[in-house]
């Protein structure tokens, strides 16, 4: 009995801290985003609020706190209002099923904590089943907002995430034929022992695996070159142009956790997780699983400051014309490799 | 109709292994761990223009105090927008350079646009168009300057060449927020032109 509740309370625990920090990075990274901005364009980025800038997220956490939550009078009041947290909720569910590590041992009490909440068998099913569900938040959104931008926003969105999901998802099947198992604690497993064994790696359809999947995932999180639905140019903002104060923030909470849980997934699904390259174990796991995800963080933000955005009819030929072919074909080779 | 280019294979290669956006993102890192172009204006650095810069007014005097001005009235002639007021009066003390001195010498900056046409039509070069160009006030009185104002020397003295950054503090008094600068301390900005 005892026990049972000892197993729920950690389980608690670790959603609490798991949440709370899920809630503070978008912090830190907004501010890293504005820097890298300001630096590749020869600028500074925020200088004025604290040392380099440093508080800047919470000067305009206080703003976003304080701004009129306008609801347009012909909109949708419930979807309206709905819409930022279907958004925001299914990002925050992702984390559930990812691993961070194997385990760790509190020191005094020798307690041994999985540094994951569930380990599940179908770990990346449900990743792709909860992240797809993000979408309905930028549609209802779009759509409740009742203006031609925003709806225009939320379509583009919905077929973006169509025929984007459909690559990333075969680009996910190479990697789980390897492992034969759905379990991201397994595919990480298979991969442990050094750089050869990187997923990524595996010649040569590896490389192909992690450029599909990558090129898709920006799609799928919505990131320059395929940020279509909040397209400024010819959109004002899309999905989220009626949206002001919190809600707007939600919507941007939303944006950044998707692209942590992004660098999170190709780290673990290609780069070996906690894997360390090097083999000398010098940093524990964890640091270098996070090293990896703000590479891949960096590498975002990076891109997104570096290539103009797509057109509309490009992304679609992309989508249909190139990925989905060639994540098929790759599915193939891959069969015959592993027979 | 415009035929369409036919890609060689070399095209293709370089499609597949995205060449040109690795070129793109060697570039942005580049600029990425660069120095920065900014000037950080009030807190640590300020722009000194050029000696042909025309900002707000003066009235210069001789080297042993005298007021150069002996209130002809041709800067009010050549005045355009008619921005400046001048009212002479006699003073035989040794104010001025001349017995005819100015009893009131006012420039309106609001409707000053700044055109120089003063400096050009003053026989004795009292009045000067200095590099002071930060003229925000809060009133349109304020906007008004007096003779005693214009009589003070310059923060930047008209020898200084100009056309640099210098280093600068940023004061915050009663009367006001201005941004000093340390015209010996010049800084480099200018990197970014010999890339």
């Amino acid at each position: 009995m005892t026990e049972a509740v000892i197993e729920v309370a950690i389980i608690f625990i670790k959603v609490v801290v798991l949440g709370f920090i899920l809630f503070s990075l978008p912090l830190p990274l907004t501010w890293i985003e504005r820097k890298i901005a300001g630096h590749i364009q020869v600028r500074l980025g925020p200088f004025r609020v604290g040392p380099h800038g440093i508080l800047q997220p919470f000067a305009d956490m206080v703003k976003m706190l304080f701004k009129e939550d306008v609801i347009p009078e012909q909109a949708d009041r419930f979807l309206f209002r709905v819409a930022p947290i279907i958004s925001m909720v299914p990002v925050f569910m992702v984390f559930v099923a990812i691993p961070f590590g194997e385990s760790w041992t509190i020191p005094f009490i020798n307690k041994e904590v999985t540094l994951y909440v569930a380990d599940m068998n179908v770990g990346l099913l449900y990743i792709l089943a909860i992240s797809g569900v993000a979408v309905y938040g930028i549609i209802l959104g779009g759509w409740a907002s009742n203006s031609k931008y925003a709806l225009l926003g939320g379509l583009r969105s919905s077929a973006q995430m169509i025929s984007y999901e459909v690559a990333l998802t075969f680009a996910c099947i190479g990697v789980v034929m390897l492992a034969s198992s759905l379990n991201l604690i397994d595919i990480v497993k298979t991969q442990t022992g050094g750089l050869t064994n990187w997923n990524v790696f595996y010649l040569p359809v590896g490389p192909l695996w992690f450029i599909i999947f990558f090129i898709a995932g920006l799609a799928e999180i919505n990131r320059i070159p395929f940020d279509l639905p909040e397209d400024e140019g010819t959109l004002a903002a899309g999905f989220h142009v009626e949206y002001s104060g919190i809600r707007f923030a939600y919507f941007m909470l939303a944006e950044y956790i998707a692209m942590v849980s992004m660098s999170v997934l190709a780290v673990v699904l290609f780069f070996g997780g906690w894997d360390d390259p090097t083999g000398l174990g010098f940093l524990p796991p964890i640091v270098w699983f996070l090293l990896k995800v703000g590479f891949f963080i960096y590498l975002f933000m990076w891109i997104r400051f570096t290539l103009p955005r797509y057109r509309y009819d490009q992304l679609m030929s992309i989508g249909w014309k190139i990925l989905i072919p060639l994540s098929l074909l790759n599915i193939l080779v891959t069969g015959w490799m592993i027979i | 109709m415009k035929e369409k280019k036919k890609e060689g294979v070399l095209d293709i290669l370089k499609k597949v292994l995205f060449v040109d956006i690795l070129k793109g993102l060697s570039v942005t890192v580049k600029y990425n761990v660069s120095r920065s172009v900014t000037i950080r204006y009030p807190d640590e650095e300020k722009w000194i223009p050029y000696q042909r810069f025309r900002g707000a007014h003066t009235l210069n005097k001789t080297e042993d105090g005298k007021e150069l001005c002996v209130a002809c009235e041709l800067c009010v002639k050549a005045c355009p927008t008619k921005c400046i007021t001048v009212v002479p009066e006699e003073d035989d003390t040794g104010r001025g350079i001349a017995d005819r001195v100015p009893k009131v010498w006012k420039v309106d900056l609001v409707r000053c646009l700044f055109c120089g046409y003063c400096e050009d039509a003053c026989p004795t070069t009292a009045v000067r168009l200095g590099r002071e160009y930060e003229l925000a006030c809060f009133s349109r009185d304020d906007a008004v300057r007096e003779k005693e104002r214009l009589l003070k020397p310059q923060e930047v003295p008209e020898g200084f060449e100009g056309g640099v950054v210098v280093s600068a503090k940023f004061e915050r008094t009663k009367e006001g927020i201005r941004v000093k600068p340390d015209i010996w301390k010049p800084k480099d900005k200018n990197w970014w032109k010999k890339v």
